[in-house]
């Protein structure tokens, strides 16, 4: 019998050619972008990949471009690189902070915008980041491109609305809202993954505030930003039904979520 | 450069030799079950595997308790091995492995220690096991049907008596989780035999008592053994005794090929850890501070097997009565089997989880008593000439100086809010022998020893030593590694106690150099004591660890993250060898104790680890450090103490009692953001609850 050890490796050099493989191969082949993530799931066998559809080598999807108001983000753009970005620090300044607070700069180094949309693992910074300044995935197949909100990408727990015919190829974020904060709370190490982000931002549309980390998907409700920050940290602690995992259990998340909520609402505020 | 920074340095898992093959292993999915079936048929023809039929012929191993088997049956833990496999490649072992089929029936199992000793328990072993000589300190004491493997006592004084002579007395129950040693370098090791001799190279921190316990597994002199010990990336208490290397000589054996293994990240979280621990204490005092009474009770859950559960349950006993003097003291600490991963030696063995309780309770009795936390350590600690609660009399005491040192470094005295200390004692491997040959080669010399190298220095000091003591330059000594053919015999590389023991065994060497050829000289020292198990009296070590710590910290307390603003530690060193070496061992102690009291707890879920990648199990990050300070206590003339340990266990303790000045009442180590929050709480209540009543 034939033991294969190690997945087969395909390694397009162009957006093209990684499109039609991934076409070609669906979800046979595992994408794989940084590899921070997969990389765990592969180490501790929870995935065992027959073929892996290796980003790497294609330089378009490392592009950070900014086209009009708007910024575009390749797939394969590390979350160092949007850190560290002149353009992003200077006009989209929330994003620039919250992709910096993630794990490490050796993590950061690697990990890209792409990887960890696709991933929707819960407990990432950008995806409510993201939301709150109201990007959207680029997704591309030979049937044509789409562009989602994050809400309407990320579905559940690791599951997207990306189709096995599809890649994410690019971020695109509309221009920065007047005001925005993000605040990463880590229950654990400085470098841990978040027990509970919270985006918020005012702007034309008036106060948003999305909280991640807590449940399967970014939690976003409208209809509870009007009010004190206090008032709008108790009503997303009332109305999120947080999970429980090594970071906190519900009820503590509960606590947190109500906290963080206020204090980032609160420096929204126009000083004086 | 260091051969570690360029790259050159090369460890176990870089050993290589002809015609290897590498190894996997099956391991058992649940936490304990009998094997009924094992199908290795579908494994490739070119792979070797083991199985128990290859392996019934083979005794029983364990370093203090023989309750090992190289293939598990039952398997007693999630984890445990029950067939192996060897193949070309590593990726090919791990694909042969998971094409073996085994079946199981699941047995009862048991996950706290404390539960373990209920009467109606599962029992993880059927009947004690014999117990190992070679390794063992003191005289192990099963508790016939029961899942204890070992229980230790102190029995000094009378403690009724004790507790009727004081005016207050508090009691708490404190936990402390289990947690990953987490070096570098995963275990490795590379067995090849020539006719009857196997030759292991292997990431040890043990070599002789790994060849004794192999010897008598495999009834084979111990002389048809060699084992190399290259250079460790860490260990930390986890690469102690026998771990991969019966496994590795037994494929091998059969391959008739050299097999080597490497563990990943995952299984490391199932082959050694720290033992979780519970640990009760009771003490009584007089109005004045003057403690009268101390009872301890500690549950060291040891996982699946002994291991060398028995050494760490009995330092935890006495570590656990604190540098005190106390008239009466009475000390129950038990080694308990249960259904998780083995836990065995972590760096302070034992003591971190009693010191913990221990120094809790002292700023809970301060509290109770309205006198600082400080004020009552120093009406209390030993000095030159006090017994301690083994009976032995007390030399070179400097508690009360590392003590005030730490206090001083956070300013305690001036405002003790936020702020928390904690002192320790902590003894040494006893008794033990070390001895080490010294000889003249045209360039300079040849030091040869046991003693193992994993980052903490030893060759160093061993050259710094030497060169002292010989009249040459560091770099003229050449110091091999351990090697069982060529080094002589030396207990162990544990419980810092190397730079001592060695230390005083190359002067011995040196001298029997000057005094025959100038050509040789071979030097032994050993230190004689031990304790009676059953009522601790004895000398429990002929060499006292000693220091302190102090921490400031700030809550938030809406969320309950504590932010550790200043952390010293205060360590008696005797006299420095080497002073870049000592401090970078007082800092990594430091460190390792504020990810003990912060961040470090394995998790687990009917005995499966959540938490097995260093994603999940948070160890501190260079971000997490606070300002750290510390200090290293020197007296002219001192004898040369070990320091490899002596700052973890006081760190947790010096933070939750910081917390505790606070009136925020931590019992349970990690100290997490949330367990901070409900004592936030709880603070709240009882104030409201005390408002009410007035």
């Amino acid at each position: 019998m034939y033991v294969r050890a190690e997945p087969e490796w395909i390694a397009p050099r162009s957006v093209e050619d990684a499109v039609a493989l991934r076409a070609e191969r669906g979800d046979e082949a595992t994408v794989l972008a940084g590899g921070t993530f997969l990389g765990i799931l592969m180490n501790q066998r929870f995935l065992a990949p027959q073929a892996l559809l290796a980003l790497g080598a294609i330089e378009e999807l490392r592009r950070i471009e900014v086209a009009g108001d708007e910024l575009r983000l390749g797939a394969m753009v590390t979350h160092r690189s949007v850190e560290r970005s002149p353009v992003v620090r200077e006009r989209w300044p929330m994003l620039a902070r919250a992709f910096s607070l993630v794990a490490s700069p050796r993590v950061r180094n690697q990990a890209t915008v792409g990887g960890v949309l696709a991933d929707a693992d819960y407990a990432s910074d950008p995806p409510a980041a993201l939301a709150a300044l109201d990007a959207r995935a680029v997704l591309r197949s030979p049937r044509g491109e789409r562009a989602l909100p994050i809400d309407e990408l990320i579905l559940g727990h690791y599951e997207t609305s990306i189709e096995p015919d599809e890649l994410l190829v690019a971020v695109r974020v509309p221009p920065h809202p007047r005001r925005a904060a993000y605040r990463k709370f880590r229950s654990r190490s400085v470098e841990d993954r978040p027990c509970v982000t919270v985006a918020a931002a005012r702007g034309a549309s008036g106060l948003r505030v999305v909280v991640g980390a807590v449940a399967a998907t970014p939690q976003e409700f409208r209809e509870l930003c009007d009010g004190s920050p206090a008032e709008v940290g108790a009503r997303y602690a009332e109305r999120i039904e947080p999970i429980a995992d090594a970071r906190g259990s519900a009820a503590y998340r509960r606590r947190v979520i109500a906290a963080e909520v206020r204090r980032a609402v609160e420096s929204l505020e126009d000083v004086g | 450069m260091d051969a570690r920074v360029s790259g050159r340095a090369r460890y176990a898992v870089d050993a290589e030799r002809p015609g290897m093959l590498h190894a996997a292993f099956v391991r058992s999915p649940y936490p304990h079950a009998r094997v009924t079936s094992i199908d290795a048929s579908a494994v490739p023809r070119d792979c070797v595997v083991l199985l128990g039929e290859d392996v019934a012929n083979l005794g029983p191993y364990g370093c203090q308790v023989k309750d090992q088997r190289v293939l598990a049956d039952p398997a007693r833990h999630i984890g445990d091995v029950v067939a192996g496999v060897a193949a070309a490649s590593p990726g090919e072992a791990v694909a042969a492995a998971a094409l073996v089929e085994v079946e199981y029936a699941e047995l009862p199992a048991v996950f706290d220690p404390v539960d373990a000793m209920a009467p109606e328990a599962p029992r993880v072993h059927e009947a004690a096991a014999r117990s190992a000589d070679e390794a063992v300190s003191i005289g192990v004491r099963p508790i016939a049907g029961s899942n204890a493997c070992h229980r230790f006592r102190i029995r000094h004084g009378d403690v009724a008596r004790g507790f009727a002579a004081a005016d207050v007395v508090v009691e708490q129950t404190f936990r402390a989780a289990s947690a990953a040693h987490a070096p570098m370098e995963p275990h490795a090791a590379l067995a090849e035999w020539e006719g009857s001799r196997l030759t292991l190279w292997t990431g040890t921190q043990t070599p002789f008592n790994t060849r004794a316990d192999l010897a008598g597994m495999l009834s084979i002199p111990e002389e048809s053994i060699r084992v190399i010990a290259p250079p460790m990336g860490g260990s930390f208490g986890a690469k102690t005794f026998v771990r991969l290397e019966a496994l590795v000589a037994c494929l091998a054996r059969k391959a008739r090929r050299p097999v080597k293994a490497v563990l990943d990240r995952a299984d490391e979280f199932l082959t050694l850890n720290r033992h979780p621990a519970v640990v009760r204490v009771r003490i009584g005092a007089r109005r004045d501070g003057a403690l009268t009474a101390k009872e301890v009770d500690c549950w060291a859950d040891t996982g699946a097997y002994a291991d060398c559960g028995p050494g760490v349950a009995t330092k935890m006993g006495y570590a656990g009565v604190g540098p005190y003097r106390i008239p009466d003291v009475r000390v129950d600490s038990l080694a308990v089997y249960t259904n998780l991963p083995p836990n065995g030696a972590f760096r302070g063995y034992g003591a971190m989880q009693s010191v913990w309780a221990s120094e809790r309770t002292m700023d809970i009795l301060a509290r109770e008593l309205e006198i600082s936390p400080l004020e009552l350590r120093r009406r209390n600690l030993l000095r030159d000439g006090d017994e301690f609660a083994t009976g032995e009399v007390m030399r070179d005491v400097h508690f009360e100086e590392c003590l005030q040192a730490a206090a001083d470094a956070v300013d305690y005295e001036a405002d003790p809010r936020g702020k928390g200390l904690c002192v320790l004692l902590k003894g040494m491997q006893t008794p033990s022998r070390a001895a080490i040959a010294v000889e003249r080669t045209p360039v300079g010399y040849v030091i040869r020893s046991a003693s193992c190298e994993m980052g903490q220095g030893v060759r160093r000091s061993l050259q710094l030593l030497g060169a002292q003591m010989l009249g040459c330059e560091p770099g003229q000594i050449v110091v091999p590694d351990p090697d069982t053919d060529t080094s002589p015999f030396d207990t162990r590389t544990t419980s810092s106690r190397s730079t001592y023991m060695m230390g005083r065994a190359l002067a011995e060497a040196v001298r029997d150099l000057r005094r025959g050829d100038g050509e040789r000289g071979f030097g032994e020292i050993r230190n004689e004591g031990g304790l009676d198990p059953d009522t601790g009296q004895g000398v429990a070590s002929t060499h006292w660890h000693q220091g302190a710590a102090a921490a400031s910290v700030s809550v938030d307390e809406e969320t309950g993250r504590i932010a550790v603003e200043r952390l010293h530690a205060a360590v008696y060193a005797g006299r420095v060898v080497n002073r870049p070496g000592a401090e970078l061992q007082n800092e990594g102690s430091m460190l390792m104790g504020l990810g003990a009291a912060l961040f470090e707890g394995i998790d687990f879920a009917d005995g499966q680890v959540t938490n097995a990648n260093l994603s999940d199990y948070n160890l501190p990050a260079a971000s997490d450090v606070p300002r750290l300070t510390h200090e290293l206590l020197e007296r002219e003339g001192a004898e040369v103490h070990g320091l490899g340990e002596t700052a973890v266990p006081p760190v947790p303790a010096a933070i939750g009692n910081a917390l505790a000045s606070l009136d925020l009442d931590l019992t349970e180590l990690p100290i997490t953001a949330e367990r901070v929050l409900a004592a936030v709480d709880a603070r709240a209540a009882r104030r409201a609850g005390l408002e009410a009543r007035r």
